[in-house]
């Protein structure tokens, strides 16, 4: 019957063409029953699958292909529909009825033609370029005349909603708003007071600029970037290990507030500094930003694949919050919901940082340190590349004629005669014509052999041994063993003065040797004391070496002294010596050197004898030494936990990406669904830059990653300006003009003043070029921001929210504020800047690599415990329970706005806190020193909290409670109350 | 910043003490801040969306990755394959080490209970429940790594930075009494899990909403509750005197800005700080506990006394009206949790032995009191283990399969769900994520999973992501 029905609509459906089909009778089929669950217009893509656009079910769900064009039977859709299938019925609530089954398996019978293009949702280049976020940035005239252009876009849209300003707040209330603002700190009270008593016009304008130039400012906003980042001391995960080296990122970025670097600038530090600024090396510490999130060191030892994918997906959602406002990150499994970023762009992204690890990086610090590096490296590797401009340019030349000739008037070697030797292993021991000894006969499997010999030297300052090749020798020798190598565990030198009996063993303080065994057999393993260790020449077998020796302190031999060397080969395997030779020198000890033999031979030539090679050779051996010397003299480099393209991490030691890892586009952002490779780039949304980048060098990570930067940093980027005016604002006002500082899509909230952030961006990059210092100026001189925050029932009845800005909002301090404002409140703030973090915990070993940390164990009067709160260890994941209690964000996900709570559990920590107690006694012991009376002190008290003198009952109770229970109890009050809390 | 007029607030706080549908104070304050945030009804039973059905959860969680098919998951065909290599040739992400051979389970399974689910032998006592239980066979999640697992389980994301289901439920039922935290972690007393506290974080959600971590080892176990008592100018006189004064400062002080409920709120917080001192010692304090109650905890014997301290103590918190009390079974590390890659003969029956009892105990003390009409416990684990063994005697990590359980209200008594393949390497039928364990229970607790959402960072994030199904199999 069935079968019938198909044929019958089969033929209808040919006649009334496929797409016609489709759109009549197939498309409102699914919006009628599927939609729902499966569509971007719902916002729900069940079981992966979307079935509003063609690919939607060409990419098919979780569960496999919807259905297979021309063939019912196999398709999943229609085992689906008909709910034959235990697992999978749909729609879920009650089957279709038959003739719309019937139809669905009419249109997959027909091949399933599907007319509609591509998804639903707006594409770029559509309406979606009407965004207002990614609009181009086009600088709108300011609406009312004004002072501050600002006040002209507030007040022309409070006017429009038939609100007026609030009055301008008071001087005591505005420096406290300013100071907490610019400085997270209090003014003092005489900074109040000579504030509130100027009659200088411009006294705020003066103090605005102060407070800009102090470093304080820096401290403060610093703290802004580094949650925007989710920048913390430890990896997070499992393996929540500390980062020793994060701090000199955040020292870095206090700096470049405080220096005030122009914020594209600030972008291209930060993401490609070593591409983009070759010549200050010093900036590679920028890098830190890349190593700002977690890492997961036993994913990434267990599971590396879904570890590089996550780690890279942290990079991307960390880099397109923080600088564009974007939520890029939401279109890894799907293109974006709601905004113009497709799943391509998404993986572009991710092959941006495709090329990076995270782990620790070495530069230096200091200019001119890496000035000289670099010139010595390029010095070096012209040498190794046997360049004949810098080998023998005027001034090596010079140098190596120098030292040429200090090589042939140094004293010469003089062989010391043995007369007798003996083997203790019994091995037969033959001295040559030479005066060098051979062993031979039994092969022993260690050996010591004592040579005894005399010298006509007076003034001794090194001895040399020679290892010399001989047909008798297994493959020639040096050494007995039967590779021909030997291993010299100890060579020991004795003295015995005439007539003595018993030797003195003279010291060596330096061993050198034309040629050492890789492995740790070096020869001053000779000198060591340690008879386990040896010096040894694999594999240059069959080859004369030799080792040179400097004494202590110059030996003077008398007539009739005699010399023994005790020379220990205990390395078994009989690495014996197998030929040798003694010598000593009355050279200076400090010109001793072992050159190779190549070198010697050369330097044994009489001069006028050396061919050009000869002295290209010995040019070479020279300046090499020496730049190798001078290299290793540099002062150490210092380190920051960042990401390279080469990085260590103590767990996994030293990762080097030889080129990019491929990045193939996911579908569903799973793994084991790879799909086209996709190559970097950026956002398409953003029409006026190329959103993929040409690269001469496809596989130039660093390319990639500059690339991205200028992307960030071009002035033609909307989202760019946009986003970093917006974010300063809202630290300014507790809000932004758009109140989701990294989300500007269509999920983030609207602009309250749309033109007024589109001048300040223009403005912020045009006139202020950057400037993050000028933008605060213009922002915190405006009217609005120094208006009054009281309330206005009329005001609020319209606008609730204060959106338009009716009066100044109060925001409540946020942990470190409230932190820092204590310390300094009690006089125990400790201004040092930058560092090592400082723990204000204690910590003892854990089951594995996180330690166990006691937050409460900790000495609050130990060294830096009173530095301000951005200098102190973020745990990522072992987060101090203190700073917790007032919303100090969980650093494991980017925080770009702070959280208000109360809760009961907030207040006990307030009140009982060891912190706010310890500090509320040196509050006290402070106060005592500020008056004679309770009253005085707690006037001071009143001056230091509030910038205001108490009112007569404040004084009164306030006076009850100190003859009570002392003044240490009033001062936890004041550090738990409201006041103290908010600003108004 | 938030300008509601604040009498009508303050006319509502004189009344509300005796609570609506059971809810604290402390929730209702706290709303106020916010703006819009879930509101539980009463007609509801306290649900937000239908009627609820369980009001307080205790989820027991075996840090390390529980060994179903040492467990729950009866496998015979482990029997007749052991000792063939069959498992994957490539090391498989996640594992330490690449598959070795079949290895049948050591402890002898046997059935139990009118249901006649299959226990080992490790288990004698929560055998005896089986009745009681509901199984979920064929849970599975998206990782081998303990981590990432161990968020996936707690919060639904790989990723560090989410809200764990505790905080999502404070955030969107509150605590059911003034006196205690709405969400408590007893972490094991020898360390915390893998993760660190980053499992019991609010993340993005109000910080108070956040695990309140109890030290059950310590003298003062809720952090904070008192001052150090060697700071002289503390202690119940000062405390109160300096609380007085405290309150009346900030009474002036709202009067002076009568348009901020975040003053008042902060206000309450304090009433509600020394309402929580006067309860929770009582709440702490087992000395009251009789001897037949402490023997079916195990408190006295040192196998099972530390964890059946801390579920003992989960009974007392949720009967006071905490809403969520997890109870973390092993710190992370090489030994003394569930990690069992050495040996599973000799790893598994110690840890197992330090559970089982107690965790009777607590079943059986839940149903005693009555607490299990509205009492939901939870029995999970990050991740399974392999049927292979691992070049030791052990099993290594496995994310494709694992077994978790149910008692209480709403759940269908002595049901199972899924099933996995015949090694119980990989979930094969009824196969449910951490999504759909957490839509039940949300389901439960009279919450629509999909509507419980808070916006973020432009995104209306959710506890099961976009992801999730209430696993109706399981429920009455």
């Amino acid at each position: 019957m069935i079968r019938l029905v198909v044929i019958g609509l089969l033929t209808a459906a040919l006649r009334a063409g496929a797409s016609d089909f489709f759109t009549e009778k197939i498309e409102p089929l699914l919006k009628n029953r599927c939609y729902e669950c499966h569509s971007h217009a719902a916002g729900k893509m069940k079981g992966g699958l979307t079935l509003d656009s063609k690919s939607g079910w060409e990419q098919g769900g979780d569960s496999g292909p919807t259905l297979v064009p021309g063939r019912p039977e196999e398709s999943l859709l229609m085992k689906v529909v008909r709910w034959t299938d235990d697992d999978h019925q749909m729609p879920p609530k009650q089957p279709l009825p038959a003739d719309e089954v019937a139809l669905l398996e009419q249109w997959v019978a027909t091949g399933a033609p599907d007319p509609r293009l591509a998804v639903a949702v707006e594409k770029p280049g559509s309406a979606e370029g009407d965004w207002w976020s990614l609009r181009p940035l086009v600088k709108p005239a300011v609406p009312t005349a004004a002072g501050n252009p600002l006040d002209g876009f507030i007040q022309a849209a409070l006017t429009g909603r038939g609100l007026r300003p609030s009055p301008p707040a008071d001087r005591r209330t505005l420096i406290r708003r300013v100071y907490f603002d610019l400085h997270g700190l209090a003014p003092t009270p005489e900074e109040v007071e000579a504030f509130v008593q100027s009659e200088d016009p411009q006294a705020y304008e003066m103090l605005v600029d102060r407070l800009l130039a102090s470093p304080r400012y820096g401290e403060r906003w610093a703290r802004h970037w580094l949650d925007t980042i989710h920048f913390a001391d430890t990896h997070g995960y499992e393996h929540d290990v500390f980062r020793p080296n994060a701090w000199r990122f955040r020292d870095y970025v206090i700096a470049s507030f405080n220096r005030d670097t122009p914020w594209d600038r600030f972008i291209r530090e930060q993401v490609a500094a070593d591409v983009i600024f070759p010549d200050e090396p010093h900036l590679a510490v920028a890098l830190g930003f890349l190593g700002a999130g977690n890492l997961d060191i036993s994913a990434a030892n267990t599971a590396p694949m879904q570890f590089e994918y996550l780690d890279r997906d942290d990079l991307v959602t960390q880099t397109m919050s923080s600088f564009v406002s974007t939520t890029a990150h939401c279109a890894r499994c799907h293109d974006h919901k709601f905004d113009p970023v497709s799943q391509e762009d998404y993986f572009a992204l991710q092959a941006v940082f495709a090329g990076i690890t995270k782990g620790n990086i070495n530069y230096y610090d200091d200019p001119s340190t890496t000035r000289e590096q670099r010139r010595l490296s390029s010095v070096k590797a012209a040498i190794d590349a046997g360049d004949t401009t810098v080998l023998q340019s005027p001034e090596h030349e010079a140098l190596v004629a120098s030292w040429v000739q200090e090589q042939e008037t140094a004293a010469p070697w003089v062989t010391v005669v043995p007369e007798s030797f003996v083997s203790v292993q019994g091995a037969s021991l033959e001295r040559l014509s030479d005066d060098s000894v051979l062993s031979s006969g039994q092969l022993p499997d260690q050996d010591t052999y004592s040579i005894t010999g005399r010298t006509d030297l007076q003034e001794i300052t090194g001895f040399r041994i020679d290892l010399m090749v001989d047909d008798s020798l297994p493959r020639g020798g040096p050494g007995r063993a039967p590779n021909g190598n030997v291993h010299l565990s100890e060579f020991e030198v004795q003295v015995f003065r005439p007539g003595a009996t018993m030797g003195e063993k003279l010291v060596l303080r330096r061993a050198v040797s034309d040629f050492d065994q890789a492995g740790g057999y070096d020869v001053t393993k000779t000198i060591d004391g340690d008879l386990k260790s040896s010096w040894a020449v694999n594999p240059k077998e069959g080859e004369p070496h030799y080792a040179v020796f400097e004494l202590a302190a110059p030996l003077r031999l008398e007539d009739g002294g005699r010399l023994v060397f005790l020379l220990r080969q205990l390395q078994g395997g009989s690495h014996l010596l197998g030929r040798f030779r003694l010598a000593a020198t009355t050279a200076p000890g400090t010109s001793l050197r072992a050159l190779p033999s190549g070198v010697e031979m050369v330097l044994a030539k009489p001069a006028g004898e050396r061919s050009a090679d000869d002295r290209l050779a010995l040019a070479t051996y020279f300046l090499r030494q020496r730049t190798e010397a001078a290299l290793a003299a540099l002062p150490p480099p210092v380190t920051v936990w960042a990401a390279a393209r080469s990085a260590t991490t103590e767990d996994r030691g030293l990762i080097t990406l030889a080129e990019p890892r491929l990045i193939r586009l996911l579908k569903r952002g799973d793994l084991a669904k790879p799909g086209a490779e996709v190559s970097p780039g950026a956002l398409s949304a953003v029409t006026a830059l190329p959103s993929r980048f040409d690269l001469p060098q496809a596989k130039d990570e660093a390319a990639r990653r500059a690339a991205l930067a200028h992307w960030l940093a071009d002035p033609a980027n909307p989202l760019t300006w946009r986003s970093i005016v917006n974010r300063v604002w809202h630290y300014h006002f507790g809000r932004g003009i758009s109140d989701t500082p990294s989300d500007f899509g269509r999920m983030g909230g609207a602009p309250s003043h749309p033109e007024m952030i589109d001048w300040l961006a223009a403005w912020f990059r045009d006139d202020a070029r950057g400037s993050l210092k000028a933008l605060h100026q213009l922002i915190v001189t405006s009217e609005a921001y120094r208006q009054s925050s009281a309330p206005n029932p009329e005001a609020a009845e319209i606008d609730p929210e204060n959106r338009l800005l009716w009066r100044m909002n109060r925001p409540r301090m946020d942990a470190d504020t409230f932190r820092d404002s204590v310390l300094a409140a009690s006089g125990r703030l400790d201004s040092a800047m930058g560092g090592p973090a400082v723990a204000h915990f204690t910590s003892r070993p854990g089951p594995q690599s996180t330690p166990v940390l006691d937050y409460d164990a900790f000495d609050r009067d130990s060294p830096g415990a009173s530095r301000r709160s951005i200098y102190r260890v973020v745990w990522r994941a072992i987060a101090d329970p203190f700073m917790e209690a007032l919303d100090f964000p969980d650093l494991g996900q980017l925080s770009p706005v702070r959280g208000f709570s109360a809760s009961a559990l907030q207040a006990l920590t307030l009140f009982n806190n060891g912190f706010v107690l310890h500090y509320s006694q040196h509050f006290a012991a402070r106060l005592e020193k500020a008056g004679s009376t309770p009253e005085e002190r707690i006037r001071a008290a009143f001056a230091i909290c509030y910038q205001r003198p108490p009112a007569p009952e404040e004084l009164a109770g306030a006076v009850a409670l100190v003859d009570r229970h002392g003044l240490a109890a009033f001062c936890r009050v004041l550090f738990n109350s409201n006041e103290f809390l908010f600003v108004d | 910043m938030h300008h509601r007029s604040i009498h009508s607030r303050r006319h509502f706080l004189g009344q509300a003490g005796g609570g609506m549908a059971g809810l604290a104070l402390s929730h209702l304050l706290a709303r106020d801040g916010f703006g819009s945030m879930p509101t539980p009804r009463a007609e509801l039973n306290g649900g937000l969306h239908h009627p609820a059905r369980v009001k307080r959860i205790i989820q027991l969680f075996m840090n390390g990755g529980v060994s179903q098919m040492d467990t729950f998951d009866y496998k015979p065909e482990l029997a007749r394959l052991h000792g063939q290599k069959i498992g994957p040739k490539e090391k498989p992400e996640g594992q330490t080490g690449a598959s070795g051979a079949v290895m049948k389970s050591p402890f002898e399974f046997k059935q139990h209970g009118q249901s006649g689910r299959w226990v080992s032998s490790v288990f004698p006592h929560q055998a005896k429940w089986v009745d009681e239980m509901a199984f979920l066979m064929a849970m599975t999640t998206k990782t081998s790594v303990h981590g990432p697992g161990s968020y996936m389980m707690n919060t639904g994301f790989l990723l560090p930075g989410f809200p764990c289901m505790g905080s999502w439920i404070s955030y969107g039922l509150g605590s059911l009494t003034d006196n205690l935290p709405a969400f408590v972690v007893l972490p094991d007393v020898r360390g915390l899990p893998y993760n660190q506290k980053g499992n019991f974080s609010s993340a993005f959600l109000p910080s108070r909403h956040q695990g309140t971590i109890i030290n059950a080892g310590s003298a003062q176990p809720v952090p904070d509750l008192f001052a150090d008592p060697k700071h002289a100018f503390t202690g119940q006189e000062a405390d109160a005197a300096s609380l007085d004064l405290l309150q009346a400062m900030n009474r002036r002080h709202a009067g002076a800005h009568p348009d901020d409920t975040r003053l008042e709120a902060r206000m309450a917080s304090y009433e509600l700080a020394a309402k929580m001192q006067l309860s929770a010692p009582e709440a702490f304090d087992l000395t009251s506990e009789s001897a037949v109650t402490r023997a079916a905890y195990g408190l006295d014997d040192p196998v099972t006394g530390d964890f059946g301290r801390r579920c003992l103590l989960a009974r007392r918190l949720v009967e006071r009206g905490s809403r969520v009390v997890q109870v973390w079974s092993g710190p992370q590390g090489a030994v003394n949790n569930w990690d069992n890659h050495s040996s599973i003969l000799t790893e598994l029956p110690p840890i197992a032995a330090s559970v089982d009892l107690p965790i009777a105990g607590l079943l059986g003390d839940l149903k005693s009191r009555g607490l299990l009409d509205d009492t939901l416990v939870i029995f999970t684990t990050e991740f399974g283990r392999t049927p292979f063994e691992q070049g030791s005697l052990g099993r290594d990590h496995n994310g494709n399969s694992f077994v978790t359980w149910m008692v209480g209200a709403g759940i269908k008594a002595g049901a199972a769900h899924g099933r996995s393949d015949d090694l119980g390497f990989k979930a094969a039928e009824g196969i449910t994520y951490c999504y759909d364990l957490h839509a039940t229970i949300l389901h439960l607790m009279g919450v629509d999973h999909t509507k419980l959402t808070f916006r973020t960072s432009g995104v209306d994030r959710r506890l099961t992501d976009v992801h999730g199904h209430v696993v109706s199999e399981v429920l009455a």
